[in-house]
């Protein structure tokens, strides 16, 4: 189970907090303003009457602690530069999640320690400009992928003693054994870029290695239980 | 017998598909303000206009050249045609006698040629009578020899410049449009010089050394007093002459600064419609751009992408300031309002328009602008911006094709990345084009080798590419499992090796940019190579 702190409670937060899955996240919702909590608490969401701006509260709710993520979904740029400073002085280790509204903010969010910018205005100018441009591939990923379809995103890491240790890509078969199409791999421990799986066709996995892919709920949960058991054959 | 024959020459070039081509070229060529033919012509008329009072010049001082003469008169046939076509494009005498015929025979009356004469004369003269057309007739008479006097006129050819060019007529309706001040301004100065003309007149008259010995010169002194020139070829000697100058120098500027002032005035609020013209005349020349209505954040971000795409775009927006950033960076912009018809037709929604975004922050806005577009044009694609969840089917129905919410796209981008980053990172790259893979559909046309082909024998993995899925409106691919309903077509993940593809089909790959421009090039060459023996 892991710990979401939600500070700012609007359109872009609920969507959000209503994407996670509720059984394995718990998040607490953290709003200023009164009205805005109340409306949370309505929703259903737990929510927390602390003063940002105060480390001490911080500490309170978790951060330092319990919490591994936190979301910074203030209105304006200079109260989530101020949350993402406080937060990363607490805790080195926190995924600090921050909206952006002006772009020059970004350069200092990043500074104040900020793990990922989200800026909601580029993400949907690149968004149409991309439905302009492919209006096909458009379609299916918002269908499928960010919409209802069962198709889903997921990464699998390879754990130790697994049976795809040592295993070549080329020998993985997961369109026909699984449903399910790979589209790249990861090797944290080289760097955070992905190898698409076309270029990478003789390469041995080693633990640790994160596969990207693509396929149906089931088909994902399927292979997942199998990579950790280390007694499946190939 | 006469008017029978009159009346099926007027059927005859009714149902004449020559008759109709030539009008409508010629009206192209004279009249169409969006074709093209008119601009070379327009071009064309301007050289010969200047030519001709060059000629004009030089003939001043040679009387006897000949070649003047010869392009004189080749330039008087130019404008006596395209006089009379302009007389032909403007009225249709051959509608107006079919429908006195048809009135006729509904009524059981007499048919009456004289009226229908009468009738077409009449149209005929609302023709001649035009300002325009008069300019024209003007340029022309002058070189009427027994008019040799009127060869001075010869000059108002110039004025027929103002048909060919669209600045003069700004500069004449920035005038016009301060008819009124001017007029009040003009009637004052009226009064002023006459009560001047008059004093200046009675003081100086029998003045000792006083250059004033008419009320003409009287005039004259006043209007170059007034207008600030003063020669000093005439001054005043007595005591209320000068008086009556003091008064005259104080109004005279009082009058000049008015009148700089409405003219000041007039231009500057036509030069707002003076880049409007300039922005359409522009779009004119491409034939398929995006209307993005609304400059804010989004605007701004994909105006740099279609920027960079090299996509034609105009951009509409209320706020000036945004126009002006718009401009800096050397968009196409419009500063006026996009809920308004007019502003969306002059920016070409029924011409060039392949698309047009309604991405503003109020969706008010939005859902007004998608329902004016698509009433102007069914074909339009229209992609809108909701803010609020509750206006997404509003805009639906209001007739948007996609809509867009920026906060729930963010949301759900914030939610991925916390569950999985690295698939999230992967995923968001490849649709951005932000690594050197990018995913890209390929079309299998009619006639194409992959036409009636199984998935298995297209050799994707020696390509280095890797095949998603399959796009596809055929019902043949139904009995097929991992569909996945995507508006009217389906789309096919991962599909067996021994799915057959059709034509129509879409292959959604992935894979470098390069290799699937060379897989999409190998396929359209084969397909062309196996065409060329039949």
């Amino acid at each position: 189970m892991k710990n979401i702190a939600v500070f700012g409670y609007n359109r872009l937060s609920f969507e959000a907090i209503s994407r996670l899955d509720k059984e394995l996240y718990q998040i607490t919702v953290i709003d200023h303003d009164p009205i805005k909590a109340a409306l949370a608490r309505e929703n259903g969401f737990e929510t927390a009457n602390i003063d940002f701006r105060s480390d001490d509260d911080l500490k309170l709710i978790g951060i330092g602690a319990h919490i591994d993520t936190l979301f910074c979904f203030f209105d304006t740029d200079s109260e989530n530069v101020f949350l993402t400073l406080s937060a990363r002085a607490l805790d080195k280790e926190l995924n600090i999640v921050a909206i952006v509204d002006s772009p020059e903010s970004a350069e200092k969010l990043i500074a104040a320690g900020a793990n990922k910018i989200i800026d909601p205005y580029e993400i949907c100018g690149r968004k149409i400009h991309d439905m302009l441009k492919r209006p096909d591939i458009n379609d299916i990923f918002d269908h499928t992928v960010f919409g209802r379809h069962d198709l889903h995103l997921a990464e699998v890491t390879i754990p130790e003693n697994s049976y795809l240790e040592n295993a070549h890509v080329a020998q993985l078969h997961l369109s026909s054994q699984y449903n399910l199409i790979l589209i790249g791999i990861v090797n944290k421990q080289v760097s955070e870029q992905l190898h698409f799986v076309v270029e990478e066709f003789d390469r041995r996995l080693s633990v640790g290695d994160i596969l990207v892919i693509l396929g149906p709920s089931r088909e994902i949960r399927a292979f997942k239980k199998d990579v950790e058991n280390e007694f499946c054959k190939i | 017998m006469l008017a029978k024959l009159i009346v099926y020459c007027a059927y005859y070039l009714k149902s004449a598909d020559w008759y109709r081509k030539a009008k409508l070229f010629f009206y192209d060529l004279l009249e169409n303000s969006h074709s093209r033919k008119k601009k070379y012509f327009d071009a064309t008329m301007i050289g010969l206009l200047i030519l001709s009072v060059i000629f004009l010049i030089y003939d001043i001082e040679h009387e006897d050249s000949k070649m003047g003469g010869y392009f004189e008169l080749a330039i008087l046939m130019v404008f006596i045609v395209e006089y009379c076509l302009r007389g032909w494009i403007y009225s249709d005498t051959y509608k107006v006698i079919i429908e006195e015929y048809e009135k006729a025979l509904y009524l059981n009356l007499d048919f009456n040629l004289l009226g229908v004469f009468r009738k077409a004369f009449v149209r005929d003269m609302e023709y001649i009578s035009s300002p325009f057309a008069i300019i024209d007739i003007l340029a022309i008479l002058p070189s009427y020899r027994p008019l040799a006097i009127l060869r001075i006129f010869i000059i108002f050819r110039l004025f027929k410049l103002f048909r060919y060019s669209n600045s003069a007529k700004l500069f004449a309706d920035a005038l016009a449009s301060k008819r009124f001040e001017l007029m009040t301004l003009l009637i004052f100065t009226c009064f002023l010089v006459f009560i001047a003309s008059v004093s200046i007149y009675m003081f100086e008259y029998q003045a000792l050394g006083s250059g004033i010995h008419n009320l003409f010169d009287a005039f004259y002194w006043t209007i170059v007093t007034l207008a600030t020139v003063g020669f000093g070829d005439i001054t005043p000697q007595t005591t209320g002459g000068r008086w009556v100058t003091i008064f005259l120098i104080l109004a005279s500027l009082g009058v000049l600064s008015f009148f700089t002032s409405i003219l000041i005035a007039a231009f500057s609020e036509k030069m707002l419609s003076v880049c409007e013209t300039r922005t359409y005349a522009e779009l004119d020349r491409y034939d398929s751009f995006i209307i993005i209505c609304g400059f804010g954040r989004v605007g701004q971000e994909i105006a740099r992408h279609l920027h960079n795409d090299r996509q034609k775009f105009l951009i509409i927006d209320r706020v000036p300031a945004r126009i002006e950033l718009a401009k800096k960076r050397g968009y196409l912009a419009i500063e006026s309002d996009a809920s308004n018809n007019e502003v969306l037709i002059n920016a070409g929604i029924c011409r060039g328009a392949s698309a047009i975004l309604c991405i503003t922050g109020d969706d008010v806005i939005n859902v007004y602008v998608t329902l004016t577009s698509r009433h102007l044009n069914k074909n339009l694609r229209i992609i809108s911006r909701a803010n609020r969840h509750d206006n997404v089917n509003k805009l639906y129905q209001a007739g948007a094709d996609n809509v867009i919410r920026p906060f729930e796209i963010a949301g759900l981008l914030a939610a991925e990345f916390v569950g999985q980053p690295v698939a999230f990172e992967a995923i968001s790259g490849i649709l951005h084009n932000q690594t050197e893979t990018v995913m890209e559909s390929v079309l299998v046309s009619e006639k194409s080798p992959l036409d009636n082909q199984q998935i298995g024998q297209l050799d994707l993995q020696q390509r280095k590419l890797t095949l998603l899925g399959v796009i596809s409106d055929n019902p043949i691919h139904l009995k097929h499992k991992n569909k996945y309903q995507v508006k009217q077509q389906h789309f096919y993940f991962n599909p067996e090796v021994d799915f057959i593809l059709r034509h129509g089909d879409m292959l959604v790959l992935l894979g470098r940019k390069y290799g699937i421009d060379h897989f999409r090039d190998q396929v359209e060459q084969r397909r062309l190579f196996s065409r060329k023996p039949k």
